[in-house]
């Protein structure tokens, strides 16, 4: 699904230049929920954003579902991002007056969906996410914990093959960091294969994988738990690549 | 894709109103300012007559009697150079005319109400010369006989728009028969006697036979040149006064060359019975040509109008920076919506999408305020009444003007906004 290998990304201004991603080379199969954890300018986000080409990187490579990324224009950037990458942010990133049904249906109104299709697609997100019948509110009448399920129905509304997550828990109480996390680790068992940028070590025991980055590199890896038994071949896989990274 | 833009540009205007009612009033300020100079310098410099410019001709010619004062060609003819033109027919058309004034009233009438109305004594040519608009009955056929036509608006005044052709005016206690009544009709400028000033007068009241009105006396207000004393317009036709002017319409070169040739011999004959003591200088200007050499284009709008230029440039910067500001607030939703699968171009539509709607509203205000600019300046200035008009060509003009500030204020904003990677927008 994922493989990175060998990429850097260098940011430089008059006098600086550091190294946020040095020779990073990960491999993530499809179905895997892989956390990312370390201390804060370890790389952690780059990693994430370079993942999700909302950066760019300077050396190595880096192939999404089968594409290698390097080299594409701005058009075949923007279509990968919206058919196979959804996003969470740490703090929602919702329009706030827009209503839930218009910020779930963003994503789509970049493909080439006709209303009915959009509806289905939003009503069938928001279902996901436990919140069909909010579809008429304004986040800012959400709690947090419903804000984040909101912006996970946006990021599911384009049925992507990957989500990324960047610390989805981070502004919530440990309640509802708990039904964000469940319903994340249920879209993992639907097949959604997750990476998710995390503080928590609980949380990121509670995954697949755990890599932790330290200045731009992986310096560990753990495994907590086998893939689902549909996922048995993949498993081994994730295993034998987990080696290559160590 | 384009509903969408249109409703993300409304709720864009939503949310920073007086952001977008500032940038609006700046360019509709910029554009509408622009325009009413426009309207002066295109009513000012406009062909008024595009169908024909090029085949109507004035005819200038230096048979001036002695060597003083006038060696150059003359704008305005002795009565037998005149006749001499109209004898021709080389022109398809030709006209020859002075202008004079009457009160008018209608004969019939118990009322003694006269109007004060401008006359062209004039031709018969010169109703198909110019294209004058018939709305009732036609020209008069010589160039004698007490028949008039009358303009629309003088026909308002006294017949009260009623078809009056066939009835009686009393013109300075003449009793004239009416053959014909015009549309209303706008020459911008008045090329037929743009001279002394008159370039943005009105068309005339009353159309009379030249050798009617030279017969009744009727004076010239016009300027008029002459060697001699004369009581009377009426004792005009064998001497040496200056004050007819001649337009011909020659269809080809070869006819205009035909014509040229004409005058020359007829130069040449005073010359040789000693009566032409200049070197044989006539000339043929086309309507545009004629007008140009006048220079009827006052120099002041013309000045105004460049700085009105400089100003929708200075407006166009302001907005843009009113602009970059609301861009740069909205960056985050940018790198938002580039993330979740908005390409650049995208970005960009949805960009323009605004800047072409709050230009689309702005060319509306642009054209109000250039209505009420012209009002005003007409409140001022008087004389600008004729030509302080918005024809449906500077509307036009006006909306892609607008239009096309609007894009361009947003184009730098719209630049920046998409020159970040979109984690920097994020952050």
């Amino acid at each position: 699904m994922l493989i990175m290998n060998n990429v850097s990304r260098i940011y430089r201004n008059d006098t600086i230049k550091t190294h946020a991603l040095r020779d990073f080379s990960l491999h993530v199969n499809a179905g895997e929920f892989v956390a990312v954890t370390g201390p804060s300018g370890s790389g952690k986000s780059t990693f994430l954003n370079v993942a999700g080409l909302l950066d760019t990187f300077d050396q190595g490579e880096y192939t999404l579902d089968g594409v290698n990324v390097h080299g594409l224009k701005d058009d075949d950037l923007s279509r990968l991002r919206n058919e196979k990458i959804g996003f969470i942010f740490q703090s929602y990133n919702l329009i706030p007056d827009y209503s839930v049904f218009d910020n779930v249906d963003m994503p789509l109104r970049y493909r080439n969906f006709n209303a009915a299709q959009r509806k289905r697609r939003v009503e069938q997100s928001l279902e996901k996410v436990g919140l069909a019948s909010r579809a008429n509110y304004l986040p800012s009448q959400l709690s947090g914990g419903q804000q984040q399920r909101v912006a996970i129905a946006r990021a599911l509304a384009g049925e992507p093959k990957i989500l990324l997550a960047d610390e989805p828990t981070g502004n919530l109480d440990s309640l509802m960091a708990r039904q964000v996390m469940e319903l994340l680790h249920k879209l993992n068992q639907e097949g959604t294969t997750i990476i998710m940028v995390t503080h928590d070590p609980d949380q990121a025991r509670e995954v697949n994988r755990n890599i932790q980055i330290i200045d731009g590199q992986i310096s560990d890896f753990k495994i907590y738990a086998p893939l689902q038994s549909s996922q048995v071949s993949q498993t081994e896989t994730v295993k034998g690549k987990e080696s290559v990274d160590a | 894709m384009l509903s969408y833009n249109l409703k993300l540009a409304m709720h864009s205007f939503k949310r920073a109103p007086s952001l977008y009612f500032l940038v609006l009033l700046t360019l509709s300020v910029g554009v509408g300012l622009l325009c009413a100079n426009l309207a002066l310098v295109s009513s000012m410099a406009g062909d008024p007559i595009p169908e024909k410019s090029g085949q109507l001709f004035h005819v200038s010619m230096n048979t001036w009697p002695n060597d003083q004062p006038q060696s150059e060609p003359f704008h305005i003819l002795r009565y037998r150079e005149a006749m001499k033109i109209s004898e021709s027919d080389i022109p398809k058309h030709s006209a020859v005319f002075y202008a004079s004034g009457v009160y008018a009233r209608d004969s019939e009438s118990e009322s003694l109400k006269r109007f004060d109305s401008s006359v062209r004594a004039t031709t018969p040519g010169f109703f198909p010369l110019t294209k004058a608009p018939f709305a009732y009955g036609n020209g008069f056929a010589k160039s004698s006989g007490m028949e008039v036509v009358i303009g629309a608006a003088l026909n308002q005044k006294i017949f009260a728009g009623a078809n009056s052709v066939g009835k009686t005016l009393e013109l300075d206690g003449e009793l004239l028969t009416i053959t014909g009544v015009l549309k209303p009709w706008s020459l911008r400028p008045l090329f037929y006697h743009a001279t002394e000033g008159r370039a943005f007068n009105l068309t005339d009241d009353i159309y009379v036979p030249l050798e009617t009105a030279i017969d009744l006396g009727w004076s010239i207000h016009a300027r008029t040149s002459t060697t001699v004393s004369y009581k009377g317009v009426q004792f005009t036709r064998d001497r040496d006064v200056f004050y007819l002017q001649a337009w011909v319409e020659l269809e080809d070169k070869t006819k205009q060359e035909a014509f040229q040739n004409y005058l020359d011999n007829y130069s040449q004959t005073l010359k040789d019975a000693g009566e032409h003591p200049l070197d044989i200088l006539n000339e043929l200007r086309d309507v545009n040509t004629w007008l140009s050499e006048l220079k009827i284009v006052d120099q002041k709008v013309l000045a105004f109008t460049l700085a009105s230029v400089l100003f929708l440039c200075v407006c166009v910067f302001n907005a843009s920076s009113l602009l970059l500001s609301r861009f740069h607030s909205a960056k985050f939703e940018v790198g938002l919506r580039r993330a979740i699968g908005a390409s650049n171009k995208n970005i960009l539509i949805q960009g323009f999408t605004e800047s072409v709607l709050l230009g689309l509203v702005a060319g509306v205000v642009s054209l109000l305020l250039s209505w009420l600019f012209l009002k005003l300046s007409i409140t001022f200035l008087p004389d600008l009444a004729n030509i302080a008009v918005l024809d449906p060509k500077l509307l036009l003009l006006g909306m892609l003007l607008a239009l096309v500030t609007s894009v361009s204020s947003a184009l730098y904003p719209l630049y920046r906004a998409n020159r970040f990677t979109i984690s920097a927008e994020l952050k």
